[in-house]
């Protein structure tokens, strides 16, 4: 069902991980979603072509661009850590949120959670992550002007 | 009566700096609905969702205002209109308050692009990333009656505009040309043809632009737009990032004459790119675009069609 193909989609975009288990093994999705056979054979053909490696970057790209404008000194300060702390967040939160002060915010709670329950990062993380989270929520606060005409 | 196409640019931050710069080389404004509110998500209280960004919209007000005053469009993205899902009757709601709070539009457009699914979807920021359509009877009946509601809220002619993306979708029952030129044919809505999508495309190994525009009904297109890319690992994205390449000039002087319904030219840029592209550069392309506009002018069209879009506001 078209529902299902565009979710498959979404998903093996979002995930290399599951892109390359489909490349793998053409069956791997059928218990995850009601596809027809046609659906099945589009998807496989998708996930095998060049272009789907830039499609899950630009993913990444996209999906990190929130946290870059207004989290950069704490993404900076992660360093080599970034990626799996990226990885981690985006399977506990696996859709963003259109307003990228909400998303900042919430990947900043996330991780301050996480350090506090003892995630290990970098020395310089926990002091960048308090200052740009004062910011944001800041910015998140004058962002809440009134309604907008109904 | 002589009337050719209005040159315009897709409105951003930066606009305005341009518009000091260069102002009487643009006559039309299109602008992203998204970008003038705050979404809080559909989880905020009915009624708390949308909030608007008032230096957003103080901004283009001045840019349509002008002088010289300005014709606007409305530029939305996130309807996702092919979604296997109901539409987001909320963002309707905010695209019709918007486009009322600023005069009306002359038209509305969306784009041919999946941007959302029932539990996820793809994020489109900097480098523009849609996940791509399968065109057949059950998205044509989906989108169509999409269009339909979307035009009743504005108030206003909606045209769709073909997407990009870096896999397409093989064993099609139609090509996304013949599904835009349905669409046109049985009164749904316009085109919106993206020359710069058509070499994102080309370039990442889908169809060829000569080989698609040839399979358009140029009488569906209302709108072009015109934008630059670069190449990153190999591949050729859409990121608004450079002037128009060479080759969509040269399909520009090509196909635009023939499209006897075309409105405007809108060039798209992203802001942040605005000081690598630089104020010359922008402005030979608004000067450059001039020339394209006169190349498409004619003088057999009904007024009325021209008066529509002449009527900005």
């Amino acid at each position: 069902m078209l529902a299902d193909f565009q979710q498959a989609l979404s998903d093996i975009t979002a995930s290399p991980a599951l892109c390359r288990a489909l490349r793998a093994d053409p069956t791997v999705l059928r218990d995850r979603y009601a596809l027809t056979e046609r659906e099945a054979a589009r998807l496989c053909a998708i996930a095998a072509h060049p272009g789907m490696n830039a499609a899950c970057t630009v993913y990444r790209m996209n999906r990190l661009a929130p946290l870059a404008m207004n989290l950069r000194g704490t993404l900076r300060a992660l360093g080599p850590a970034l990626r799996r702390t990226i990885d981690a967040y985006w399977v506990d939160h696996p859709r963003g949120h259109a307003h990228f002060y909400v998303e900042s915010c919430r990947f900043a709670d996330w991780l301050a959670q996480g350090i506090a329950a003892g995630l290990a990062v970098p020395e310089a993380v926990p002091g960048e992550l308090a200052r740009e989270t004062t910011l944001v929520r800041t910015a998140l606060a004058a962002s809440c002007t009134e309604d907008a005409d109904r | 009566m002589v009337a050719r196409p209005r040159v315009g640019l897709l409105h951003n931050p930066t606009t305005s700096a341009l518009l000091a710069h260069a102002g009487a080389l643009v006559e039309h404004v299109s602008a992203m609905p998204e970008r003038l509110w705050f979404d809080f998500g559909s989880q905020a209280p009915r009624g708390r969702r949308f909030h608007r960004a008032h230096a957003a919209i103080d901004e283009l007000k001045a840019a349509l205002d002008g002088p010289p005053s300005r014709s606007f469009a409305g530029h939305g993205l996130g309807l996702s209109l092919p979604s296997a899902m109901t539409l987001d009757e909320d963002m309707v709601d905010a695209v019709a308050a918007m486009t009322r709070r600023l005069g009306g539009c002359s038209w509305y457009s969306e784009h041919l692009n999946l941007f959302l699914t029932p539990k996820g979807g793809v994020p489109n920021a900097q480098a523009g990333l849609g996940l791509p359509v399968v065109y057949d009877e059950e998205s044509f009946a989906l989108i169509a009656a999409k269009l339909a509601r979307l035009r009743d809220a504005v108030g206003c002619r909606v045209l769709l505009e073909n997407g990009s993306f870096f896999t397409p979708v093989p064993d099609l029952d139609l090509s996304e040309p013949e599904f835009l030129n349905r669409l046109h044919r049985e009164g749904h809505c316009g085109t919106l043809l993206d020359l710069h999508n058509l070499l994102v495309n080309e370039r990442n190994g889908g169809t060829p632009m000569a080989d698609y525009v040839a399979e358009l009904d140029l009488d569906a297109v209302e709108e072009v737009h015109l934008a630059g890319g670069d190449d990153e690992e190999g591949f050729y994205m859409d990121s608004h990032s450079t002037p128009t390449p060479e080759v969509v000039w040269a399909l520009a002087f090509d196909v635009l004459p023939r499209c006897r319904h075309l409105r405007a030219i809108t060039f798209e840029y992203q802001e942040s790119y605005f000081e690598d592209i630089g104020l010359a550069a922008l402005t030979r392309e608004l000067e450059r675009m001039h020339v394209l506009a006169e190349a498409c002018a004619r003088d057999d069209v009904p007024e009325a069609a021209q008066a529509e879009a002449a009527d900005a506001r």
